[in-house]
């Protein structure tokens, strides 16, 4: 009997002893190139620290409904993740999903970075990689047809209508409803106009009228064919085949029209610039794409901080920008001549004017925000069909905007900001 | 005979008109599978272009598709196996002794939309450890396999004479004797229907393995994703893996083809 107990006290022993040892943590990380990159380092980690760190790989949308169901079933193993802070941020925050980062050392990031991983005055997510948008132009037809580049947007409609021919559009960008909303962000914004203005929709100011009736116009003039049901994936290649003369997308797409193993386009011949300024501005949306952050229901917090610490850590950083031309946020990244000295000058030059004049959304930032791009995206849809004249758009956007403020009276963020 | 070759030429054109539109997607798979990715975005689409084979060496070289090919089979064949083990009995029962309010009650659990049984299912199996298990998987995918068995079954078990059992059962076998080995041998067109279109469906489920797998079960659909990241796509490995989850598909289809329609035309008529 005794014997048995002392085997019985032992094995419990040697279990939890073996479990407080278990040093093993459970990381999601996006199809991303910087998931790639940490990937390829955590080896070294493992080695440093002893934990033992599985991580799993998964497309965006796959992450978001995987971290959505396991932690709303309240049974999630997962102790660090990357997260898109501008399209589930609030909603992980207000379901409380997200470890406040209080212990994290953020004076490395730019103010505005901050702006979309801090709630009330707490930080809650690392921001990682931001983003922000440019104008993508070929410089061979620029050159043959006597144009330099537009730094307005009459400048570009210019430019737009003089390289438009049958065989090659004058102009693209998104025009594929709820995708394009982010792309028009930042010309609302070159208007003097916005999605949002203190927890209130109002893209059905004048302002933001005018910006979607120019984006309509462009594209339904200049643009390429089938332009309302194009996204970056129906762009791009169009680019890449040679049949767009200027495009206005996010930067993180350079990468890919430069290379010639995806590009029939000569890396020489393709520039990228500012977005042209608008009649009010010029603040070209910066964000932070991707975040990474801790789960509030991790078990293994400690090691859960110990890793995000060193996964965004300034030195990853640097390896990341200068050896895999990955936008981060941190600023001793940008600051690092090394670095820097690795990229396309054209590019660190966008990033310095965006991430100076840049406006932190390319959306509008709230719980429901995929609901809302679908709203928004009709108003577009409706300017491109008819080139931007519809006399149909103001009460149109007056209603979407109603339907808006009602998505966010639904989740109490109405008029909060 | 000026008709007859009239006839036949139509009929050709016919099928031309049939077969063009169903094949082309396949077609533009399997030649966007050899292509690079400038070959695959260029317009006006190349017909002519030189082959690679670099696609395919990213799909089971570099992913190691191989292991996703044995998760979506053992998931695949375990849950056709036990729908079937269930099922048959199940069907013969709800064929022979009309349990009509049966079969609807599940054909109802196959009309849900599956994503309804999928936070229910997160958290039991959370619960019980068997998350990333190939368990709960199989489980899951019963959920497909098992209606397909006992709906095509039912109504072919129904187009059996009752008079094949009797008489055997008169000669002295138990109705689990005469079920064994004279209805089942029968009933074989059926039960083959019910194993490829079961199979083909739980081969191609996405939703299920997307919330119930991780690394170590990850399934087929679900693998086709490791192409796709943020901002980027690689089309050329989109589509070979593609190709590569679709060939055993076809070829199962082939080989039964002519089970299925028989079966299913068995099942369609006398139901």
């Amino acid at each position: 009997m005794k014997s048995k107990l002392i085997t019985l006290l032992l094995l419990a022993a040697l279990v939890f002893g073996a479990g407080a040892q278990a040093k093993e943590i459970r990381v999601l990380v996006a199809n991303h190139p910087y998931g790639d990159l940490l990937k390829q380092y955590i080896p070294e980690y493992e080695k440093a620290t002893g934990v033992k760190v599985n991580v799993e790989s998964l497309q965006e949308s796959q992450l978001t409904t995987k971290l959505t169901t396991e932690f709303a079933t309240n049974s999630s193993s997962a102790d660090v993740f990357m997260t898109r802070p501008l399209q589930e941020g609030k909603m992980f925050y207000k379901n409380g999903w997200y470890e406040p980062l209080t212990s994290y050392d953020f004076s490395d990031y730019p103010e505005s970075a901050m702006g979309v991983a801090r709630f009330g005055n707490k930080p809650y997510l690392v921001p990682l990689v931001t983003e922000w948008q440019v104008l993508y132009y070929r410089k061979d037809l620029f050159k043959k047809a006597g144009l330099s580049v537009p730094r307005t947007f009459a400048e570009l409609e210019a430019a737009a209508k003089a390289l438009d021919s049958t065989d090659i559009s004058g102009f693209a960008s998104r025009g594929k409803g709820a995708a394009a909303v982010t792309q028009l962000s930042s010309y609302v914004y070159n208007y003097g106009g916005k999605y949002l203005d203190k927890g209130v929709a109002v893209f059905d100011s004048k302002e933001a009228l005018d910006a979607i009736r120019f984006y309509g116009k462009l594209l339904a003039l200049y643009g390429p064919t089938g332009v309302t049901s194009m996204s970056w994936e129906n762009i791009m290649p169009l680019f890449q085949a040679g049949k767009v003369a200027m495009w206005t997308d996010a930067s993180v797409f350079f990468g890919q029209i430069v290379d010639p193993a995806k590009s029939q386009v000569t890396a020489a011949d393709v520039g990228i610039a500012n977005l042209p300024a608008g009649p009010k501005a010029s603040n070209p949306f910066f964000v932070v794409s991707w975040g990474m952050a801790v789960a509030r229901q991790s078990k293994n917090k400690a090691q859960a901080m110990d890793f995000i610490k060193w996964a965004t850590s300034a030195d990853l950083a640097k390896k990341a920008l200068g050896g895999a031309s990955i936008p981060m946020s941190r600023n001793s990244a940008w600051a690092d001549p090394a670095v820097v000295a690795k990229a396309n000058p054209e590019l660190v030059a966008s990033q310095a004017f965006a991430a100076k004049n840049g406006n932190p959304f390319d959306r509008p930032y709230m719980s429901a925000v995929g609901n809302a791009r679908d709203l928004i995206g009709e108003v577009i849809i409706e300017s491109i069909n008819t080139a931007g004249t519809s006399q149909k758009l103001a009460d149109l956007a007056k209603q979407k905007v109603k339907q808006v403020n009602e998505l966010l009276e639904d989740t109490g963020e109405y008029g909060m900001y | 005979m000026r008709t007859s070759a009239t006839k036949r030429i139509l009929f050709f054109l016919l099928m031309l008109c049939i077969a063009v539109p169903v094949l082309f997607p396949f077609l533009w798979m399997l030649s966007s599978s050899f292509k690079t990715q400038v070959d695959i975005v260029a317009w006006p689409p190349r017909i002519i272009f030189s082959p690679i084979i670099d696609n395919y060496i990213r799909v089971f070289a570099e992913q190691n598709f191989l292991r996703y090919f044995k998760n979506s089979l053992i998931v695949g064949l375990c849950a056709v196996g036990f729908s079937l083990l269930l099922g048959l009995p199940a069907a013969y029962s709800i064929a022979r002794f009309k349990q009509k309010k049966l079969s609807v009650f599940i054909l109802v659990a196959r009309l849900m939309p599956g994503i309804s049984f999928l936070m229910p299912w997160y958290i039991i199996f959370s619960r019980l450890r068997l998350m990333d298990s190939y368990v709960a998987l199989i489980l899951s995918h019963m959920l497909i396999a098992l209606p397909i068995v006992v709906w095509i079954m039912s109504s072919y078990f129904e187009s059996i004479p009752l008079e094949m059992e009797e008489s055997a059962m008169v000669d002295g076998a138990t109705r689990q004797k005469a079920f064994l080995s004279i209805i089942l041998p029968i009933a074989t067109p059926g039960i083959v229907t019910s194993i490829t279109l079961s199979f083909i469906f739980s081969w191609n489920n996405f939703m299920f393995s997307q919330v119930l797998s991780m690394e170590k079960t990850k399934t087929l659909p679900i693998a086709v994703y490791n192409f796709v990241s943020y901002a980027e796509v690689d089309w050329g490995a989109v589509m070979a893996a593609a190709v590569a989850i679709m060939t055993p598909a076809i070829i199962l289809t082939m080989i039964f083809q002519k089970y299925v329609v028989k079966g299913l035309t068995m099942g369609a008529v006398k139901g």
